[in-house]
């Protein structure tokens, strides 16, 4: 099994794939099948070959991708050759790998199987896919490529002196597992925002399921004659609505993230997950940028938060940004965060505040749609017949802005710790992200007519990985600019002026 | 109180008639569609109002921005680092250093070849990192961008 891969002949895929194509490719075909089928047997005879050409087509197709699929690790590359009629070899320098996925849906676990996918950076479409390996060879492939990678980027030196402190200090044993899953964590699924959105999704199915005579007034004669039985019906939906929404998140929380066991190495680190489908996705230190700390305000209530990485060259659905710890104790998170990052303090040092200009721009724009609201429903009262019960309300929609202002303008904050740009804003859904350095590529700097009025501007530093920018919002141009120069002093020196 | 200095260039004058066209031919369109339109669909009745409103928007759309732009839009590029200033109402400044360029572009549209002028748009590994310079002169682009890919491609590493 420890044979070298590196020896210029081509490997095909496992032949067990040979099984799982077919019933993929079937699985596509599922539609036109039946409707094969269904075609043949209320029509007239003669829809049997139809029928059996729905079923050879994919079976071949597999067939052919087996025969013409070929990889290998040749010359500090590795090739992947594929196509009947039009044939492509796609090749990527062995360092610049970034990410390697391995993926088995239950088809593929039965079997042994796993899909490989080596992430380059490149974008999604560049990404060299393998369907598929058998699982040995598919671990054998993952080593092959990232240790050639860490060794021919940077030869291993004397473990002790280790540089790498702003990536995470390597530790000297091998392989120790930072976190692993506990499933009662998923009791935090139903306070994110997936939550929110599988009920609002949950209502939405219903309306489309319920026949339109279940709404209808006369239907529901026993609710409706004193007006209140409305009420109760709205409570009870909103609640089962509520209940499955909740059931659904635990369930999909526990789906995704099942015997999630998050591994150091000496050089990667490695996150394993999932039920049915079970993903691998291993990381190079040099492509962690950095973390992001994700707190929305259901799970902050809860003493709950959720951490991701920001990985650069990490494509895919992911969008580059992994999760490293899905709805969790705090604790927890601070634990792993502290591991990734080699410290506690990027993540949960204290931040600079953005001050009361930054503080009055978070009020008004809190504020002022309610106030406009307010005022259109006072002009409705005095000018035409609305009744003025209607401020009530209205007025009591003050409270929940008052409260959001006040949150968002607690939470914008930002410091250069450690070797890492940290900015944090956001209520809702608060965000601190962290950002290494070294992984900041550039700096923008936006500000308004009325932001310079106030002397605020909007800083971003841009990156290659997770959302490509960390966000520094409304910041005094002073403290920003000292943020922008501190990390790329290279960069900032000749454009900066000191005017003290 | 640290400042950021504006970047040292200008982009070429005509880049304002640039605007002030393409500005132009929007107006232009605009009112057309509404001459054609009020007679024919009797949508609404002509207020006094509403050919001034028209008319502010028409002063301020070609008169105004232009200029103000204009006096916005600055580049500069240095042996370390590529500096840009864009916008108006919200200006917008942006850093890069020369070491993490991957692509230099360079581009002309119909009304950029008519007044000999051109584009050229610098990209680095981040997607919202990439800077553009609007509106120079048709040469000072050229050299500008033969001058980045040397000093890109002088720079180690694969800049992300």
């Amino acid at each position: 099994m420890n044979e070298p891969l590196d020896d210029a002949t081509w490997h095909r895929l496992d032949r067990r794939m040979l099984v799982v194509q077919p019933v993929q490719e079937l699985r596509r075909f599922l539609p036109l099948l039946v409707g094969a089928f269904l075609a043949g047997g209320t029509a007239r005879g003669g829809g049997l070959g139809w029928e059996l050409v729905a079923v050879a087509v994919p079976v071949l197709l597999g067939v052919a991708r087996y025969l013409t699929t070929r990889y290998r690790i040749h010359d500090g590359r590795v090739e992947l050759r594929r196509g009947l009629l039009q044939r492509t070899l796609r090749t990527a320098q062995l360092d610049r790998v970034r990410t390697v996925d391995l993926t088995s849906g239950p088809v593929h676990r039965i079997l042994g199987l796993s899909t490989v996918r080596i992430g380059t950076g490149a974008g999604a479409d560049q990404d060299l896919d393998l369907d598929s390996l058998g699982r040995d060879d598919a671990q054998r492939l993952r080593v092959a490529l990232l240790d050639r990678a860490a060794l021919e980027g940077a030869p291993l030196t004397d473990p002790g002196a280790d540089p790498g402190a702003a990536d995470g200090a390597a530790p000297p044993e091998p392989d120790r597992v930072v976190l692993r899953l506990d499933p009662s964590w998923a009791r935090y699924a139903p306070l994110t925002s997936a939550g929110v959105l599988a009920a609002a999704a949950l209502l939405g199915v219903a309306t489309q399921v319920v026949p339109d005579s279940a709404w209808r007034l006369d239907r529901l004669p026993d609710l409706t004659p004193e007006g209140g039985g409305w009420v109760v019906l709205l409570g009870v939906g909103l609640v089962a609505a509520a209940v499955a929404s909740a059931v659904l998140a635990v369930a999909g929380y526990l789906v995704a993230h099942w015997d999630l066991t998050l591994t150091r190495t000496p050089r990667q680190w490695r996150l394993v997950r999932g039920l049915l489908t079970t993903r691998e996705t291993t990381v190079e230190d040099a492509r962690l940028a950095g973390v992001v700390v994700r707190e929305p305000l259901g799970l902050r209530l809860a003493g709950a938060a959720e951490l991701g990485a920001v990985v650069t060259g990490l494509g895919g659905e992911q969008k580059g940004t992994l999760t490293l710890v899905p709805p969790a104790p705090a604790a927890v998170v601070a634990g792993v965060a502290t591991e990734v990052l080699g410290s506690r303090s990027p993540a949960y040092a204290p931040l600079h505040g953005h001050g009361p200009a930054a503080t009055r721009r978070r009020w008004l724009r809190a504020l002022s749609p309610v106030l406009v609201l307010l005022v259109v429903a006072a002009a409705g009262v005095l000018l035409a017949d609305v009744p003025a019960l209607v401020l009530v309300p209205v007025a009591l929609l003050l409270l929940p802005a008052a409260a959001l202002a006040r949150d968002r303008s607690r939470s914008l904050g930002h410091a250069l710790v450690e070797g890492h740009v940290v900015a944090r804003s956001g209520s809702l859904v608060r965000r601190r992200e962290v950002l290494g350095v070294g992984h900041v590529i550039g700096w923008t700097v936006r500000d308004t007519w009325f932001q310079r009025r106030q002397g605020l501007v909007t800083l971003e530093a841009t990156t290659a990985g997770g959302r490509q920018r960390v966000t520094v919002l409304d910041v005094p141009e002073g403290a920003g600019l000292d943020l922008a120069s501190g990390s790329s002093p290279g960069l900032l020196a000749a454009f900066v002026r000191d005017g003290r | 109180m640290t400042t950021l200095r504006p970047p040292a260039h200008r982009v070429d004058p005509r880049a304002r008639l640039m605007w002030q066209l393409g500005a132009a031919t929007e107006v232009v369109v605009l009112v057309t569609a509404l001459v054609v339109t009020s007679p024919v669909l009797d949508l609404y009745d002509l207020r006094w109002w509403m050919p001034a409103l028209l008319a502010t928007y028409a002063v301020g759309r070609v008169g105004l921005v232009p200029v103000w732009r204009y006096r916005v839009h600055r580049w500069e590029v240095t042996e370390h680092a590529a500096y840009t200033q864009t916008g108006w109402w919200a200006r917008e400044r942006r850093l890069a250093p020369i070491s993490r360029i991957q692509t230099v572009d360079w581009d002309q549209g119909p009304l950029e070849r008519v007044l000999g002028l051109a584009n050229v748009t610098i990209t680095t590994a981040s997607a919202a990192g990439a800077i553009a310079i609007a509106g120079l002169d048709q040469a000072t682009a050229e050299s500008l961008v033969a001058e980045l890919t040397v000093r890109a491609d002088a720079a180690p590493g694969d800049a992300t």
